[in-house]
């Protein structure tokens, strides 16, 4: 017999689990823009990314 | 003209972590993969583009510019960049179908509508002379002198300004400038810069791995196509490496953008499938299209991001959340069937997959 | 699943165990034995699934190495196979794991001369790989990371290096997907057959999700394995 703490059953059930799993969750995150650096960079003017061109302020 | 990539943690995208089942899971897979019946993209992309038209023709009044549209604190992301957006991808979806087809006289009547509304190009001109330094009003001005739609004033003022140093010297991402190039094209002026440089800085120009693609370089990556093809116009200015990047990796990246119920990046994705020199990647377009056609709604929107909405009474979406989405999947919808119906329609070169090593 | 936290026993043994192999792998020691250093012999049961979901490649050092296996290591690995073989419903994957173990305990560690000679088993079918989609494939495969060492000629090898560009997406996929221990076991195959389109960047890729996902030593063990066959290849 074996020296366990767990029921054979158990560790079968874990066992075709482990065996065959399915795909995790995906995760998903696209990364943020931030505009620190451009800020200095740009003397106080923000850059904002690319895609949208907007009003200058004033 | 471009969208905002989805920011920040999306973890919340729909098909992924929340309970609808369906795109991305489940369901139709793109790739080259078996499992997807041919022609599949076919049979859905006449109503989706069809359907994706109307929803704009019938919201024609939320294109419409404000009054106080030059006004220093109105929003042109909320204006003047929709229709921009409105002209570009009308325009290219009146040159992508044959006359005749209800689709082109559609196409045509909202690029037409769009020109009215910058008042035959006289609004444009005012714009530039409020923000001379901007580029932006020259990349809208472009999207219509590209159609033939011309305004002489406005020329006059941009032809010194494009000329100068500063113009050349404009600092912003290479994807971007790639744009301000074909918008000089478009209008005829000298171009400030070699193309072939400036698609050799961009994302897409360096190969870059495509395991470290995500919205914003997915975005970046889309316009390099549509500024290096005119919009998906001249397909032969894809060089083969790029050709053959695109074609190895886009099956993989679409199927983020399906999982993580990214649709407006999808439709920009598949137009980049439907622009690539040589016979059409059919397998990705059949495996893909049927995923965004069932997100489509019955009245022709299709939301930019996020779990699409069941009820089939209309404007499920804010006008600001869905009308480039929509305005991309007719577009990109105009572009496959293009691509699908007359392949090899350029050189008809050998569709290039990538080298492999070893 | 994130091993740290095991969520059961048997989840606890698997960490321990590839934790074991990855040190082996390290240090290219051929005399420790994986088994023993986890705490795993005959006798217990948890430890023997253990060795089943590890399956092979608890003998993967010496096979990388060129190298005797531990007696121990053997013993286990073969009463691992006796314990726990296939149900007859049981998905292909089951039986194509179950298959290489055997076919690596003939390989590494054939029988005394004399001993009766082990069984042949047959290959569990295959052509179901070649019908996947790609996504499909890629995880499938994944799952069947053992089988992928050099000199181990199997209809999912011939699968696998027939549809490398598809395990390529595959791997861009996973990685997308945050889901390391995919990516790492489809660049392991990668590394493997070769034939990966020259634009993935596999070896800075394999960097990236071993220092993302290394927390789960399945995922260290994987790349690992690759770095070493990429290194033998390259020779």
């Amino acid at each position: 017999m074996f020296t366990t703490d767990t029921t054979a059953t158990d560790v079968e059930l874990d066992l075709e689990q482990a065996l065959n799993p399915g795909e995790v969750e995906g995760l998903y995150r696209d990364s943020r823009e931030c505009a620190y650096l451009a800020l200095l960079a740009g003397g106080g003017a923000l850059l904002l990314s690319p895609p949208t061109p907007r009003p200058k302020k004033g | 003209m471009t969208t905002t990539a989805t920011e920040g943690p999306s973890q919340d995208g729909p098909a992924g972590s929340r309970g609808r089942p369906g795109p991305g899971r489940g369901g139709p897979r793109p790739g080259a993969s078996p499992g997807t019946p041919p022609g599949a993209a076919l049979a859905v992309l006449p109503g989706v583009l069809r359907s994706a038209l109307a929803w704009t023709d019938a919201h024609r009044a939320d294109f419409t510019l404000p009054d106080d549209v030059l006004e220093p604190h109105t929003q042109v992301n909320a204006t003047l960049k929709p229709l921009g957006e409105l002209a570009q991808l009308g325009s290219t979806i009146r040159r992508t179908t044959d006359p005749g087809a209800p689709e082109h006289e559609l196409a045509g009547d909202l690029v037409a509508y769009a020109w009215e509304q910058v008042a035959g190009g006289e609004l444009l001109l005012e714009l530039l002379r409020g923000e001379p330094f901007a580029a932006y009003p020259y990349e809208i001005y472009a999207a219509f002198a590209g159609y033939g739609l011309r305004h002489e004033g406005f020329e006059a003022l941009a032809r010194p300004l494009t000329a100068t140093r500063a113009w050349a010297h404009t600092e912003q991402h290479a994807n971007r400038q790639l744009g301000l190039v074909n918008s000089e094209r478009r209008v005829g002026a000298v171009t400030h810069t070699d193309a072939g440089a400036v698609l050799s800085r961009t994302w897409l120009g360096g190969l870059s791995e495509p395991w470290m693609f995500e919205g914003p370089s997915g975005y970046a990556l889309t316009h390099t196509v549509f500024h290096l093809t005119d919009w998906g116009r001249m397909p032969d200015r894809v060089p083969e490496r790029i050709d053959g990047y695109l074609r190895t990796w886009l099956p993989a990246w679409a199927d983020g953008c399906l999982e993580s119920g990214q649709w407006d990046l999808t439709g920009e994705l598949l137009a980049v499938a439907a622009s690539l020199p040589g016979p059409a990647p059919a397998a990705l377009l059949d495996a893909v299209w049927p995923v965004l056609a069932d997100v489509q709604h019955p009245t022709g929107c299709v939301p930019e991001t996020g779990m699409p909405v069941e009820d089939p009474a209309p404007d499920p979406y804010p006008f600001i959340d869905c009308y480039h989405s929509t305005l991309v999947t007719a577009f990109a919808a105009a572009l496959s069937l293009r691509s699908l119906r007359s392949p090899g329609q350029t050189d008809g070169s050998a569709p290039g997959r990538e080298r492999r090593t070893a | 699943m994130d091993q740290t936290h095991a969520s059961s026993p048997l989840a606890g043994a698997v960490h321990d165990l590839a934790t074991e192999v990855v040190l082996a792998l390290r240090s290219g020691d051929h005399l420790a034995t994986v088994c023993g250093a986890a705490g795993i012999d005959e006798e217990n049961r948890t430890g023997i699934a253990a060795a089943r979901v590890i399956g092979a490649d608890l003998l993967l050092p010496s096979v990388l190495y060129g190298r005797h296996p531990h007696p121990g290591d053997v013993a286990v690995l073969d009463r691992a196979v006796r314990e726990f073989p296939p149900k007859p419903d049981a998905p292909a994957a089951t039986a194509w794991s179950h298959w290489h173990m055997i076919s690596t305990l003939q390989r590494i560690a054939p029988p005394p001369p004399g001993a009766a000679a082990p069984a042949v088993y047959a290959e569990p079918d295959a052509a179901w790989l070649e019908g996947a989609p790609w996504q499909a494939f890629t995880h499938q495969l994944s799952v069947l990371a053992p089988l992928a060492v050099p000199a181990a000629p199997s209809a999912v090898r011939r699968a696998a290096t027939n549809r490398a560009v598809d395990l390529s997406r595959g791997f861009v996929r996973a990685v997308r997907r945050r889901d390391w221990l995919q990516a790492a076991g489809a660049g392991r195959w990668l590394a493997a057959i070769g034939g990966e389109p020259a634009t993935l960047g596999l070896e800075r890729g394999l960097d990236f999700v071993e220092l993302m996902g290394g927390h789960d030593p399945r995922v260290t063990l994987h790349v690992r394995a690759a770095r070493l066959m990429a290194e033998a290849r390259a020779r």
